[in-house]
């Protein structure tokens, strides 16, 4: 379980969280969405620690991340050490796939269990096979990322996250980057994981998919949560005239 | 040609692509150091880095080698000019390939990083694993560059009596006063070890090549 408690960030004198709250129960996919600049991708990197916070709380399972408040109340980032065990509780994907070029597929995907997570070799290895044959690119394991397709590419991107068996999956508009007719075979290994019961968080702008796959949609608007419910409640029964006007531009 | 010279010469060519493998070899690990200290948390660091290089960079060759070998006896360490040169070489280099690393690291897209830091690596294996091969793949044309000018740059070490090539060729022409000959042969040596060091440079960018990119052919 995620619980972010009064997320607050600031680029210079410009507020991009305003006091985020947000539960994400185990197993729950939550979409984030929102016109581009309202802070949900900021929101989803927050939770990774790409970005700092100034204040508010993110725990998981009940292990308060990224800073800790010391005796005397100053509040610190947590150690490089530990800010690395927490990271790998997560597995992030992003818009741009962003593979380490000059890796086999493999490779890329078994770097994380095999150098962060210090799995055995032959144990990475098998890992990383079933995970690429789960989303269809066995065949494609010793080939270099600018051979694939964006939709490949992506579909490696997300074996690669689901290899450090994370509690949460963090998806940053990962179809966003894609040619139309490559998007279905991204979306698909994403309803594929439902059945894991996995947590998701995922930033999008395809609305019909977030309705598919997501338990509650956050809406958010000027670094806040505007309206938070169920699919339904959000892109039929909006109340907020912000979302109205969203749900009529995207449509 | 005056007899036995090409044999001097050649003799003098082997010592010359001594002491530039060995400063390039010192240079390279002196230089991860350096641009490792470049991107050090702490402004003090990054400030000793860029007095470094710029002291180094800033002053010729030729007034190094000079300084070193005059100041090594005053500082009472008593070494020949074959290891001032060679310290001297090493140091040069070092700042030049610090600044050829420095930059490959800055090439560096930031969505690496971030890839690389959402998977938890630890600060070894994300220099072994990303940054190292990165870097080398970025920086290789202009480390064979460097490569290229130390081979050059080791003829200034004659100035302080170190026996190599352009030593060499000096003597045999305060012998025979065949200048031009002795002068093109040497030129020869020095293009040639450029040329092969040029060919060795291209076979591992053509063997480092990233697959599926236009660079494969390049």
């Amino acid at each position: 379980m995620i619980v972010v408690r009064g997320l607050q960030k600031s680029f210079g004198t410009a507020r991009v969280l305003r006091g985020i709250d947000l539960d994400i129960a185990d197993g729950e996919v939550v979409a984030l969405i929102g016109r581009s600049g309202c802070g949900k991708t900021t929101l989803l990197r927050c939770i990774n620690f790409l970005e700092e916070y100034e204040t508010g709380e993110i725990r998981l399972d009940g292990e308060d991340l990224w800073y800790r408040a010391t005796p005397d109340g100053v509040r610190r980032r947590v150690s490089e050490v530990e800010a690395r065990r927490m990271r790998q509780q997560m597995g992030i994907v992003f818009q741009q796939y962003n593979l380490f070029p000059h890796m086999t597929v493999l490779d890329n995907v078994l770097l994380g269990p095999r150098f962060a997570q210090r799995v055995s070799t032959a144990e990475a290895e098998a890992l990383g096979r079933r995970l690429l044959a789960r989303v269809g690119l066995e065949a494609k394991m010793s080939a270099y990322p600018a051979q694939l397709s964006g939709g490949q590419q992506q579909r490696v991107a997300i074996a690669r996250a689901l290899a450090m068996r994370p509690k949460v999956l963090l998806l940053d508009e990962i179809t966003s980057a894609l040619d139309p007719e490559l998007v279905g075979e991204v979306e698909d290994v994403i309803r594929s994981l439902l059945s894991d019961r996995i947590m998701m968080v995922l930033v999008t702008h395809a609305l019909g998919f977030a309705r598919e796959v997501a338990h509650r949609i956050a809406y958010l608007a000027e670094g806040a949560i505007v309206e938070l419910g169920s699919p339904a409640d959000i892109l039929d029964r909006p109340k907020d005239p912000g979302l109205k006007e969203f749900l009529r531009r995207v449509r | 040609m005056p007899p036995g010279s090409l044999a001097l010469l050649a003799q003098g060519a082997a010592v010359s692509l001594l002491l530039a493998a060995v400063a390039i070899v010192g240079g390279t690990l002196l230089a991860v150091l350096l641009a490792a200290l470049a991107f050090s948390r702490f402004a003090v660091v990054r400030a000793a880095y860029r007095v470094y290089v710029y002291v180094v960079r800033g002053t010729p060759l030729l007034v190094l080698a000079l300084l070193v070998f005059y100041a090594m006896p005053a500082l009472d360490l008593r070494t020949g000019p074959y290891i001032a040169g060679t310290l001297v070489l090493i140091v040069y280099t070092g700042a030049l390939l610090a600044e050829v690393f420095r930059g490959g690291v800055l090439a560096i897209p930031r969505p690496q990083w971030e890839s690389a830091r959402s998977l938890g690596l630890p600060p070894l294996a994300m220099f072994r694993k990303i940054v190292a091969p990165l870097v080398t793949r970025y920086t290789l044309p202009p480390y064979v560059n460097v490569c290229v000018m130390t081979v050059k740059a080791s003829s200034v070490l004659s100035i302080i009596s170190v026996w190599e090539l352009t030593l060499a060729a000096r003597e045999i022409i305060e012998r025979t006063f065949a200048v031009f000959t002795i002068l093109g042969l040497a030129a020869a040596f020095y293009f040639v070890m450029c040329f092969g060091i040029d060919r060795l440079g291209r076979l591992f960018e053509r063997h480092l090549a990233l697959k599926g990119f236009a660079g494969e052919r390049a």
